[in-house]
């Protein structure tokens, strides 16, 4: 874990948005799906080192949300902005800084850990596999590395994704129930990690009903 | 502009508008039906060498040539669905498909029965026999994927795909299927031009039936659209509306 | 405890990302070993059809040799495209790939790619021993092996558009063999009528060109489409 922790100085590389007091805006979302209003009229908005839970009973729409954000769904009405520009404009710019992390975690079962986060890092960002081991061996995979992934328990699995956060440059953070399956070390550490990235300025959007520590909190009820 | 093309995009605005066209179309269709179909079996003469059977290239010819037109309909409709997200032009590509299809089996058949006399053989592989079954069966792929896929705009936008690279394809097809048939036999000999002792009396009543199917075909796609257009907007209020006073 | 561990915030290029994409495919096929050779098994099976079921005169087969390879190489096409998206649908690697800042077009053809090379390539490669045991005249191996080699891989192209339309379907085998086997028809004519028409004397160049037309146009088109699909199919 020493290891891990190498000097960080910047990981704004990129030009400072025009308006730098809101990362991801939503204005006025309205979805429907199977004749059924999940949401209308939503607005929302993430600061730089803010912390957004998303809440809601099961089917309120938490999960369409949060792809609806990404960019994975696109049946909805409304408009997203992305550091004060539409989503659409900045597409390039949004993608390099979102981090999405759904109920399918992206992790194939036939390959291992490493292998895995090689590929998912890859698509983003340039890592080396000393980065990768480092990552690994903080989310507790040490001597797991080269074991195929359908060997491992689903809170296993569950971090090799985990191992992604430590790794990526993105701002913005899109969990969809990151604590289900991870055991009690695993939630704090978790909960560390979105702790971090707030105070390092980025932001997170995230569905649990697990209570969070963070400083600048703020709910989202969907009903 | 805008408002132009959204106002035709606006399911409610078809409704109206080609409940106002549809008495007009219809009556215009039955009366070409009617005049050609007449003509067609009555009035024109033999033809020197096939005989009565000429008569059904009435049929076969203008079913064969709206067959073509299916792809490129369902293309368009589907760049509008994937570009404007207009759901009328959804509904339009999904009441299409299965009247394209039975387009093209109708061509099919009355291409076949034609054949049998001619050919004195229900099928050959013949490049406008074969290509068109090849159609068939990708305007079968296009219905079986709307029907696998249960979320409409999943499958609005599924079938818009596959339509597109259908369109491109069913070109392709139909250029290497008529190079292959010319290499493997001489070229079929159903030919719709009005050459050589086809005069007027022959052509003017095909013009005709041709007219005829067109409207056919656009009567028969707008009561199948009206009819997805009530079934999609069942909760609206001009729908309910409608069912009430109706 | 959980320090960001990036020290240095590089971005990836679209090389990069293309070839970590392929490596990936390459490494998938070498653990799940049985994807790779059960295409390649089905291939060898049914062009061992062809005798039993026409006839075993080495006359009669040699006039249906080309078409009855073609035949089987299309089919194990179908059947090896079918887990091209789906293991990576279920375990979505695939939402990772649409959410890359990188083009998905190329991620799509890294995958085809890599897909090709361990699915189309052995049919290819084996195809003149089989052409042999279908009694393939003289002279037409090359033919055969040229048309095989460029041709199979806009079978791979063309099936990825069906498979990532069908991806997010429980049962699908028979929609995809509607939507993609009648797509396939202007390569096999082309293919088989190599074949033929070279017997007869014809120049193999011609139908090189049109072979390399045909792979040109889908390696441009085919991955396009098949983003789009892949992208309908993941919302």
């Amino acid at each position: 874990m020493s290891h891990a922790t190498q000097a960080s100085e910047s990981t704004d590389s990129v030009t400072p948005p025009p308006n730098t007091e809101l990362l991801l805006a939503a204005r006025n979302l309205f979805c429907e799906r199977d004749d059924r209003v999940l949401f209308k009229n939503l607005d929302f908005a993430v600061r730089p080192g803010q912390v957004l839970q998303v809440r809601g009973s099961n089917g309120s729409g938490k999960t369409t949300l949060l792809r609806i954000v990404c960019g994975l769904n696109d049946s909805y009405e409304g408009e997203l902005s992305w550091c004060g520009e539409p989503v659409a404009d900045v597409a390039d710019d949004f993608y390099a800084n979102l981090l999405f992390l759904g109920h399918r975690v992206g992790v194939s079962k036939a390959l291992t850990p490493l292998e895995n986060l090689r590929w998912t890092c890859t698509l983003n960002s340039a890592v080396d596999d000393a980065e990768l081991l480092a990552a690994l061996a903080t989310v507790g995979l040490r001597g797991f590395e080269e074991s195929q992934c359908f060997t491992l328990s689903a809170g296993q699995q569950q971090r090799v994704a985990l191992a992604r956060l430590l790794l990526s440059p993105a701002r913005l953070w899109v969990l969809d129930e990151p604590f289900t399956t991870l055991d009690v070390r695993g939630v704090t550490q978790l909960e560390a990690m979105l702790h971090n990235h707030a105070a390092q300025g980025g932001s997170v959007l995230v569905t649990t009903h697990h209570p969070l520590n963070v400083p600048d909190l703020e709910v989202l009820d969907l009903g | 502009m805008w408002t132009w093309f959204h106002q035709l995009g606006s399911p409610k605005w078809f409704y109206e508008l080609t409940g106002r066209w549809l008495p007009w179309l219809v009556a215009a269709m039955s009366l070409l039906l009617l005049v050609g179909i007449v003509w067609a079996l009555l009035f024109v003469p033999p033809d020197y060498q096939q005989g009565n059977t000429i008569r059904i290239m009435y049929i076969h010819v203008p079913f064969a040539s709206i067959s073509l037109a299916f792809f490129p309909l369902m293309a368009i409709a589907g760049t509008v669905t994937l570009v404007w997200k207009i759901k009328l032009a959804d509904m339009i590509a999904k009441t299409a498909a299965p009247l394209g299809a039975w387009f093209t089996a109708l061509a099919l058949a009355s291409g076949s029965i034609w054949g049998s006399d001619i050919w004195g053989t229900w099928w050959i592989w013949d490049g406008r026999l074969t290509s068109m079954l090849l159609q068939l069966f990708l305007l079968i792929g296009v219905i079986s994927l709307r029907s696998a896929l249960e979320d409409t705009d999943a499958a609005a936008k599924a079938c818009a795909v596959l339509s597109i690279v259908g369109c491109i394809n069913v070109f392709v097809i139909k250029y290497s299927v008529d190079w292959w048939n010319t290499l493997h036999q001489p070229a079929s000999p159903i030919t719709t031009s009005g050459e050589g002792p086809n005069g007027p009396e022959i052509w003017v009543p095909l013009v005709i039936m041709i007219f005829a199917i067109y409207l056919f075909f656009a009567v028969a796609l707008i009561l199948s659209t009206r009819n997805e257009i009530l079934q999609r907007e069942r909760r609206a209020q001009w729908v309910q509306d409608l069912v009430r006073t109706a | 405890m959980v320090e960001r561990i990036d020290s240095r915030p590089r971005s990836s290029t679209t090389t990069t990302a293309f070839v970590a994409t392929l490596k990936r495919e390459l490494i998938l096929a070498y653990k799940r070993k049985h994807d790779v050779v059960n295409p390649f098994m089905f291939f060898l099976i049914v062009a061992t059809l062809f005798p039993i079921g026409i006839s075993p005169e080495p006359e009669r087969l040699s006039l249906i040799a080309a078409g009855a390879l073609w035949i089987a190489a299309l089919l194990a096409s179908l059947l090896a495209m079918d887990n091209l998206y789906r293991a990576d649908y279920e375990d979505g690697s695939l939402e990772q790939m649409l959410l890359s800042p990188q083009p998905l077009y190329f991620m799509v053809l890294a995958k085809n790619i890599g897909h090709w090379l361990v699915s189309g390539l052995p049919v290819v490669l084996v195809s003149p021993l089989i052409a042999y045991m279908l009694s393939l005249p003289e002279g037409s191996y090359m033919t055969l092996f040229l048309t095989l080699l460029m041709g199979t891989p806009v079978l791979s192209l063309l099936g990825s558009i069906g498979v990532a339309l069908t991806v997010g379907l429980g049962s699908r085998g028979l929609i995809l063999a509607v939507i993609t086997l009648p797509m396939s028809v202007p390569v096999l004519i082309a293919g088989t009528m190599a074949v033929t028409e070279t017997q007869n004397g014809a120049s193999l160049a011609g139908y090189l060109a049109i072979m390399g037309a045909l792979l040109l146009g889908t390696l441009t088109l085919a991955p396009l489409a098949s983003a789009a699909a892949l992208r309908i199919s993941v919302s």
